[in-house]
């Protein structure tokens, strides 16, 4: 069953917990680099292989500097698409 | 005051240990001073447990109280240990980078191992779950400039930063080269020191599978005895020791405490093999005139020596011979401080620099704990035993510390 970016979000927020970040700073629609809630390059990176163990995907070098700039929700997707991607 | 080279010695104004035998460097001297043991066995929970009979342990430090909490999770004990020493010696200093001290005038030089035991940690993660098993944070958590380099951004020191990575002498190489930073004017005020976690079972097994560690003994607080006939090898502390060095002048304007000055300082290398002494202990020799001369003082001028004397057979023998050499008919009183310290690596030449100015100020110079029955090799050296000895107005001190490798440093210390 394909994952939906609901259930992204979700592990998202419970990674970021574990890793100690503050939520209050964490908008769906705001970004997760400086102009939003401002995660750390090596916080965005952890985040990254998080994601990537759980749901067995792989983001592009490319990819990675651009993902300061997305938003949660666009992440999400962003995941979602790969996903389907590595599910053929 | 000018040594023989014409070059300034560097004022201590601020200290700050973590390891075995106390909070503070009055602590540790007094505890010392009091034939107190920071050795123990491992307790039960600790990944020490059943690999060594002895160890000498730090304070529980939450890493989140030095560092946010973020990047509180992946880090060595080791950097933690080094952060809370250089909070101490800058609050002991009384001195606040930016305000008291230009930042491009402050420097930092830390030594050590490195992160390895939480480099150890992230080995076996990758092991069971391959790539996803190691962190980002693994490299700024582990590698042996972090220590200096997390001080620097903790307090914003901007000046010359380094890592001094010779082993055991790291810790007394480190003030040696915060000395040489003063003398060469690039900095007023240097933080110095060293900070080592060995206390995990990949590195204790690398130190008992060479026999270099102690074993056999009841009590784990008699187990390290340097100088001692039936020492049979070290006891591994962990600990970080952080002082505050500064040129003289500057220390004076604005007012700084002063527990001493570094004098001199001298390094040389044996050249001769990766862990074992040159058995005639001239490497060490070496170290010490170099020393002396540098600070420009006199063997008869020492009042106290304070031993590297790890209680292994060879070092303690190599290092007798080396004092012996020196001072001849003059022996100073000598002591080493492992006894009831352990072996802190790196670290305890900055414990060694730290506990001879308290001596000196003091004026009482604490025994080796554990010397029931000096080594013939080591008798004819004035040892410290049983109780403290008067200092009978020494006015000077030398530190000892070698390193594996062949590595030798020395320092002359003034109250």
């Amino acid at each position: 069953m394909a994952i939906s970016s609901d259930e992204i979000r979700d592990f998202v927020m419970q990674a970021l917990t574990i890793m100690e970040v503050d939520l209050a700073e964490i908008h769906e629609d705001g970004t997760l680099g400086p102009a939003g809630a401002d995660l750390d390059s090596l916080v965005l990176a952890e985040l990254v292989v998080r994601v990537e163990e759980q749901y067995d995907i792989k983001f592009t070098s490319d990819e990675m500097e651009l993902m300061g700039a997305l938003t949660v929700r666009e992440f999400c997707d962003l995941a979602v698409e790969r996903e389907h991607v590595a599910r053929g | 005051m000018s040594g023989a080279s014409g070059a300034a010695g560097a004022v201590v104004t601020g200290i700050g240990l973590v390891g075995p035998l106390g909070r503070t460097v009055d602590e540790l001297y007094d505890a010392l001073c009091a034939g107190r043991s920071g050795v123990t066995a491992p307790p039960a929970d600790h990944l020490l447990a059943g690999v060594v009979e002895a160890a000498a342990f730090g304070p529980p430090i939450e890493p989140s109280s030095v560092l946010p909490p973020v990047e509180a999770r992946v880090v060595d004990r080791g950097i933690v240990m080094a952060l809370r020493a250089a909070e101490d010696a800058v609050a002991d200093a009384c001195l606040e980078i930016g305000r008291d001290v230009d930042a491009r005038r402050t420097a930092v030089m830390i030594g050590g191992v490195g992160g390895l035991a939480t480099m150890s940690e992230q080995a076996v993660a990758r092991a069971g779950r391959g790539r996803f098993g190691i962190s980002p944070y693994l490299l700024p958590g582990v590698l042996p400039n972090m220590a200096a380099a997390r001080i620097a951004i903790k307090f914003g020191a901007r000046g010359y930063s380094s890592a001094v990575g010779t082993a055991c002498a790291a810790g007394a190489q480190s003030i040696g080269e915060g000395l040489r930073i003063l003398r060469a004017g690039e900095a007023d005020v240097v933080l110095c020191g060293c900070t080592e976690e060995p206390l995990f079972p990949a590195f204790a097994d690398g130190f008992g599978n060479a026999r270099a560690l102690a074993s056999g003994w009841t009590d784990p607080a008699q187990a390290s005895r340097p100088f001692d006939r039936r020492r049979n090898g070290l006891v591994l502390g962990e600990g970080a020791g952080v002082v505050v060095l500064e040129r003289p002048e500057f220390a004076r304007a604005r007012g700084a405490r002063s527990y001493g000055r570094v004098l001199g300082w001298g390094a040389s290398t044996d050249g001769f093999h990766p862990t074992a002494p040159r058995p005639d202990g001239e490497g060490a020799a070496d170290a010490m005139r170099l020393a002396l001369r540098d600070a420009g003082a006199a063997p008869d001028e020492v009042g106290y020596v304070c031993a590297h004397g790890t209680s292994t057979k060879a070092g303690d023998a190599a290092e007798a011979s080396a004092v012996l050499a020196v001072f001849g008919p003059h022996q100073p009183p000598i002591s080493s401080l492992k006894g009831a310290t352990g072996h802190l690596l790196g670290v305890s030449g900055v414990f060694s620099a730290a506990v001879s100015l308290l001596g000196l100020r003091r004026g009482r110079l604490p025994a080796t704990r554990n010397l029931d029955d000096p080594d013939p090799k080591c008798a004819d050296l004035d040892l410290i035993r049983d109780s403290p000895r008067p200092a009978d107005g020494a006015k000077l001190a030398l530190v000892n510390a070698f390193g594996f490798g062949g590595h030798n440093i020395s320092l002359v210390l003034a109250a």
